[in-house]
């Protein structure tokens, strides 16, 4: 049985592929904004395809807690997991 | 190390933008002589970069009006309302912009970036939920920023992707307020508003439309594209500003709940600042009465609208919206083909608007039109012209492959 925190970092591969497919496997310890270059449009459209892959609404402010995807993927499976 | 290093990426991408001529950046402008012209590098230019919708800036009412107030009441209120005293105009603006809708409230703020701020951030604090649009103005994600209520984000202009986010929420929808715009300013595109009205009912939410682009625009006395759509009675609250259709500087919030009152007791963008000076609330009362009797007005804007959109098509360029509106979003393949076409036009005697990502969705480049009721047809023309020009300089295959 997979954990969530597999369901997590799989749903952000998809999002990746679908909302930013340029980035193809990028490092998810870099920063999103400062090393991967992101926007903030583009950080948004990325999340939002996260959301549908796992079917929860992320709050914005999650985003300014997170700099890199493995940020994002331990605060999303602490929050899935109801351990916020 | 300094606290300026971080803006170097800004600035680096700023002075890649300037060259010879006047930048496509808060571009200067030497004069304006009237609603719809001015003077740009010592040249005649139609103004087609500003929000000057109905084209009443240089109304003679609406001058009088002012300069009336300006040597009754003085330069400036020097204070909040709540603080320092409330000037008898702003309670009739408030009571007007009221009456125009037949709703029981209305609140004026300084600037319509603080009406979005002011609202959002009184009406929904610790425990409440904003939705808004993805495509959201920047006052919108501020005003949200400055609410204590969770936000959420949805796609652009979809309600079925609302209604996901809304579900997900339970009986606590009850307690979201889900923020839409009337017309969203980079693209010009509409939201499909009877479905989001749908939604936000079928969940018991609350529903802001931010009609700062489609006031005085649509709908028979120009309440916005709630009027037209008929969606009046299911629209919690209104926002808007003066600083388009209305020709001056400001901005309100307007609803059918008399409680909206109470935002003058809780919200800070409200309370902590100056309210507008006696001439602007002057000027905006004469105006949101030519607003509302306006559909000649209209009639003349739509009909530059639908001349520029045809026109534009007819060259080969792919718009942002397939619904004419007030703004015309030429999106171009990349930054320098749009930084040509804005230069392109100048010199064709045109003022338009580069946008460029970061401030638009969907990393688009795009050319910004934005119509007057004020344009005449030798205007309309001269932007055609400009247009004309530039889409022989490039094929039209090239521009019409223009994704981001």
């Amino acid at each position: 049985m997979s954990t969530t925190r597999d369901r997590v970092d799989a749903a952000i591969g998809q999002g990746i592929t679908n909302a930013l497919p340029e980035l193809d496997e990028p490092d998810r310890d870099a920063a999103l904004t400062g090393d991967i270059g992101l926007d903030s449009v583009q950080i948004m459209g990325l999340v939002m395809e996260i959301e549908d892959e796992l079917d929860i609404s992320i709050p914005v402010d999650v985003l300014a807690e997170t700099q890199t995807l493995n940020q994002l993927a331990e605060r999303l499976t602490r929050m899935i997991d109801g351990d916020t | 190390m300094s606290i300026f290093d971080k803006f170097q990426a800004r600035a680096r991408a700023h002075a890649e933008l300037t060259g010879e001529g006047p930048s496509a950046i808060a571009t200067p402008i030497d004069a304006v002589r009237s609603a719809t012209h001015g003077v740009i590098g010592g040249k005649d230019v139609v103004l087609a970069g500003t929000n000057n919708y109905m084209g009443l800036t240089f109304d003679p009412d609406v001058i009088e009006a002012s300069q009336r107030a300006l040597a009754e009441s003085g330069s400036g209120t020097t204070g909040s309302r709540m603080a320092n005293g409330s000037y008898d105009g702003h309670a009739a603006l408030e009571q007007e912009l009221a009456q125009a809708f037949g709703w029981p409230s209305a609140i004026v703020f300084s600037t319509g970036y603080q009406a979005n701020l002011g609202s959002l951030s009184g009406l929904a604090d610790d425990g409440d939920y904003l939705l808004v649009d993805a495509d959201s103005h920047a006052s919108i994600y501020d005003g949200c920023r400055l609410s204590k209520a969770q936000t959420l984000v949805f796609r652009h202009n979809d309600p079925e992707n609302l209604d996901r986010r809304l579900a997900r929420l339970g009986e606590e929808a009850k307690r979201a307020v889900v923020v839409v715009e009337g017309l969203y300013s980079m693209l010009g595109d509409q939201p499909p508003l009877k479905e989001f009205v749908e939604v936000k009912n079928k969940h018991g939410a609350w529903l802001v439309v931010d009609e700062a682009h489609s006031f005085g625009v649509f709908g028979e006395r120009g309440l916005g594209l709630s009027e037209q759509e008929g969606v009046l009675d299911d629209v919690d609250f209104i926002v808007g500003t003066f600083s388009k259709s209305l020709a001056g500087i400001g901005g309100f919030c307007v609803s059918r709940h008399k409680e909206l009152e109470l935002l003058r007791l809780a919200s800070r963008p409200y309370i902590f600042t100056a309210s507008p000076s006696p001439a602007v609330i002057a000027g905006t009362r004469i105006a949101l009465q030519k607003i509302i009797i306006g559909q000649a007005l209209r009639r003349q804007l739509h009909r530059n609208i639908n001349r520029l959109y045809s026109g534009a098509e007819r060259l080969g360029y792919r718009l942002g919206s397939d619904i004419p509106g007030p703004v015309a979003a030429i999106i171009l393949p990349d930054r320098e083909t749009a930084l040509a076409h804005w230069n392109g036009l100048l010199a064709a005697g045109v003022y338009a608007n580069l946008m460029i990502p970061p401030a638009t969705p969907a990393g688009f480049n795009l050319l910004r039109i934005s119509m007057s009721a004020a344009h005449s047809d030798e205007d309309v023309d001269r932007i055609l012209d400009g247009l004309s020009q530039m889409a022989s300089q490039n094929t039209a295959p090239e521009l019409t492959q223009a994704a981001s």
